[in-house]
């Protein structure tokens, strides 16, 4: 038994290998310390920066950057402010961020029965989920760097048997240059309670710098947890989001990722199923334009028997722009009776564009149903023809066709608003007209 | 209302249309029938401006404009409209969207604003009608799941639809029940009008016999090879295509 088990998540060790003392950027490090007056319990040096030759960041070179990130303009304030509700007609509790610091003013936190939620900061004595041997910041630098900095924050305990009768927002603003927005979102969902978070990042045309999200959430036993994700991020921010997902029995979580903007975005996000019944669901679009990148790596560890798993994640790549998917799944030796499904689709909208796609099964487990597929194509040419033989327009045509693509990605956002909105955005973005009026598609 | 002069073309090298030449008058019904493979479907594409055929020679005046200088979508704005032997699946695109997408193609050309909502539903209502489409098939995906026939009569419906100057149908009747050929024929027959012209593709002269064309005409390896009036489908009917294909060797 033990020759057979499999090295899961073993993720540092390989990274370890090539690690370079001075590649770590220690002096970097210890400098922004000071700056932030950070005592520093969590050791960075132990996970070297990302580099090429690791398989987890191969697509994604941030060689030419990640110094940057340790030297930010700590002068840069929130004093740009920060759009209002970024979701218009959405009723939900709101929690603002502006450049990793709370915004007391423009939130509105849940008073209700059962729901602890405040600003990370303000938590006094209580207690933050662990770090353990498998969450990213022992893997990951990005992630380590945000163990390392991050004060701010969502808090937030649902107890036994609640269900927050409103979604909340959580709103993260970058404004200025050389941001350093660093936030951690510690989320618990006690025994069948359930809850709706909105994420929503939002920054400047002016903005630069980076933006660190993690977001740890632990989902009890037949607790269900809904989070819809939005990037729609201007100026040329180098966006980072973690998502540490532990799943107990009879759980239902699921995250929808939806880029609509961003100069550099990257999603990493690992369900650990730890309970049987449990399932897990995570699907995702983006469509990056000229110059943007996304890359969305996802892990989803099946460690027990029974559980589900559906992962969908489409793309649509314009001009210059460069898409990552990396999907993984392991299905561990006492996960009999997994039922895993994984679906990834690409369109490249331009010649130019590119897209690296990979799914990576591990399956130790014979009694499981597991299926993927993954496909990079372009616009389908008789259905453009098509429409333009009734007098629709190239561009409109092929809008027709993207609202077609990722309606099921859209379709599975918690929140219709959010849907809403995203759509809107899009729409405002590519200059699709077509999008705007859809009398029927609620019917 | 269209010129066709000479007419060449090809795909994937392989020459297809090969100097044809056609005029069609307003309020004209024209047929074309020959065998499979002949070119019907490629000039109907041709005519519609689907870019993957290439032309090599000849010209295509559409009332007035060189038709094969404008692309597809502005073609269909011109008023010209091409009901497909094949028409084309679109999942997630809602039959209703679409036809709402291409009314107000056409309207943004006439300087039109995008069509309101009651009038469109309204003339969506008296349209489908007119071929008696199911009014289930308006919300579900273009043509996704339709039937031979349903398909058929969708493409009538969007030519109600789009009111075009020419109206190119290649093989609507087939997949057709006897019942549907009749409805959809009808339907073809209540948008006749002298400034509105057909260009009917068929395999079969029961069509004909509702869809009564003032030309017929027989395409034989790319060419206008015959002409007549419509009892030359009854010819065709009677003899089939040998004896033409002979009189072009003699
Ligand atoms: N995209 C293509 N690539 C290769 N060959 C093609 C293509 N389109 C048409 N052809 C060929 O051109 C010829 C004419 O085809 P077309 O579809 O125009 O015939 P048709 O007269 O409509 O036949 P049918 O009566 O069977 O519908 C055929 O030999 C066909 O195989
Ligand atoms: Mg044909």
């Amino acid at each position: 038994m033990d020759a057979a088990k499999p090295q899961l998540m073993d993720r540092p060790k390989a990274e370890a290998q090539h690690a370079a003392s001075e590649a770590s950027g220690a002096a970097l490090v210890s400098a922004l310390d000071a700056v932030l007056g950070v005592q520093a319990d969590v050791a960075l040096d132990a996970v070297p920066v990302p580099h090429r030759r690791v398989e987890r960041w191969k697509y994604t070179p941030v060689a030419a950057w990640w110094k940057d990130v340790l030297a930010p303009d700590v002068s840069t304030v929130a004093d740009a402010g920060c759009e209002a509700n970024p979701v218009p007609g959405l009723d939900a509790y709101r929690l603002v961020f502006v450049n990793g610091t709370f915004d007391a003013a423009a939130s509105d936190l849940p008073v209700h029965t059962g729901v602890t939620c405040m600003p990370l900061s303000q938590r006094g004595d209580a207690k933050l989920q662990d770090v353990d041997a498998f969450s990213p910041e022992v893997s990951d630098w990005f992630a380590g760097l945000n163990g390392r900095y991050s004060q701010e924050g969502l808090y937030l305990r649902v107890t036994q048997g609640v269900e927050l009768d409103r979604p909340i927002l959580i709103h993260h603003h970058t404004c200025g240059a050389g941001a350093f927005n660093v936030l951690r979102h510690d989320i618990a969902v006690a025994l069948n309670a359930s809850v709706k978070i909105v994420q929503w990042s939002t920054a400047t045309a002016g903005a630069d710098g980076s933006v660190n999200i993690l977001t740890r959430a632990d989902v009890g036993q037949g607790a269900r947890l809904h989070i819809d994700k939005v990037q729609d991020e201007e100026g040329t921010v180098r966006h980072i989001a973690f998502e540490d997902i532990r799943q107990g029995r009879a759980s239902h979580a699921e995250v929808h990722t939806i880029t609509v903007r961003g100069a550099w975005v990257r999603n990493d996000l690992a369900f650990r199923i730890n309970g049987q019944g449990a399932h897990a669901e995570l699907n995702g679009a983006f469509l990056p334009g000229e110059g943007e990148f996304v890359d969305n790596h996802t892990t989803v560890d099946h460690r027990v028997a029974h559980c589900t798993s559906s992962e969908n994640y489409k793309g649509i790549l314009y001009g210059k722009s460069t898409g990552v998917f990396n999907g993984k799944v392991f299905v561990r030796p006492d996960a009999q009776q997994t039922n895993a499904y994984q679906q990834n689709a690409n369109i490249l909208a331009s010649e130019k564009a590119s897209m690296n796609a990979k799914p990576e099964l591990e399956i130790y487990a014979d009694d499981v149903k597991c299926s993927h597929g993954c496909t990079v194509g372009q616009f389908d040419s008789d259905a453009l023809f098509y429409a333009r033989s009734r007098g629709v327009g190239l561009e409109a045509a092929k809008a027709m066709l993207v609202h077609a693509f990722i309606g099921d990605i859209l379709k599975g956002f918690a929140v219709t608003e959010v849907r809403l909105e995203v759509e809107h955005r899009l729409a405002e973005k590519h200059g699709w007209d077509v999008w705007n009026d859809h009398p029927n598609d609620d019917a | 209302m269209l010129k066709i002069n000479a007419l060449k073309a090809s795909v994937e090298e392989a020459s297809i249309l090969k100097g044809l030449s056609l005029t069609i008058n307003p309020g004209e019904v024209h047929a074309i029938m020959g065998p499979n493979g002949s070119g019907k479907s490629t000039l109907a594409s041709v005519l519609a401006g689907r870019e993957e055929y290439e032309i090599e020679g000849g010209s295509v005046d559409f009332d007035g404009a060189d038709l094969l200088d404008m692309d597809a979508t502005e073609r269909a704005r011109a008023g010209l409209f091409l009901a497909f032997q094949y028409p084309v699946e679109i999942p997630g695109v809602s039959n209703i969207n679409f036809i709402r997408a291409a009314v107000n193609g056409k309207r943004e050309h006439e300087g039109l604003e995008p069509i309101k909502g009651k009038a469109f539903l309204d003339m969506v209502k008296e349209k489908a009608q007119l071929v008696e489409l199911d009014g289930r098939l308006r919300n579900r995906s273009v043509n996704e799941g339709f039937s031979g026939g349903e398909k058929k009569r969708n493409e009538i419906f969007q030519m109600a639809m789009l009111e075009p100057k020419l109206a190119i149908l290649d093989e609507t009747d087939s997949g057709l029940d006897i019942d549907a050929l009749r409805i959809v024929s009808d339907g073809v027959n209540a948008m006749r009008s002298p400034e509105r012209s057909f260009l009917v593709i068929t395999h079969y002269q029961r069509l004909l016999d509702y869809i009564v064309p003032d030309f017929v005409h027989v395409l034989v390896d790319g060419r206008i090879v015959r002409s007549g009036g419509k009892e030359l489908a009854l010819e065709l009917e009677d003899k089939g295509y040998d004896w033409i294909k002979e009189d072009i060797v003699a």
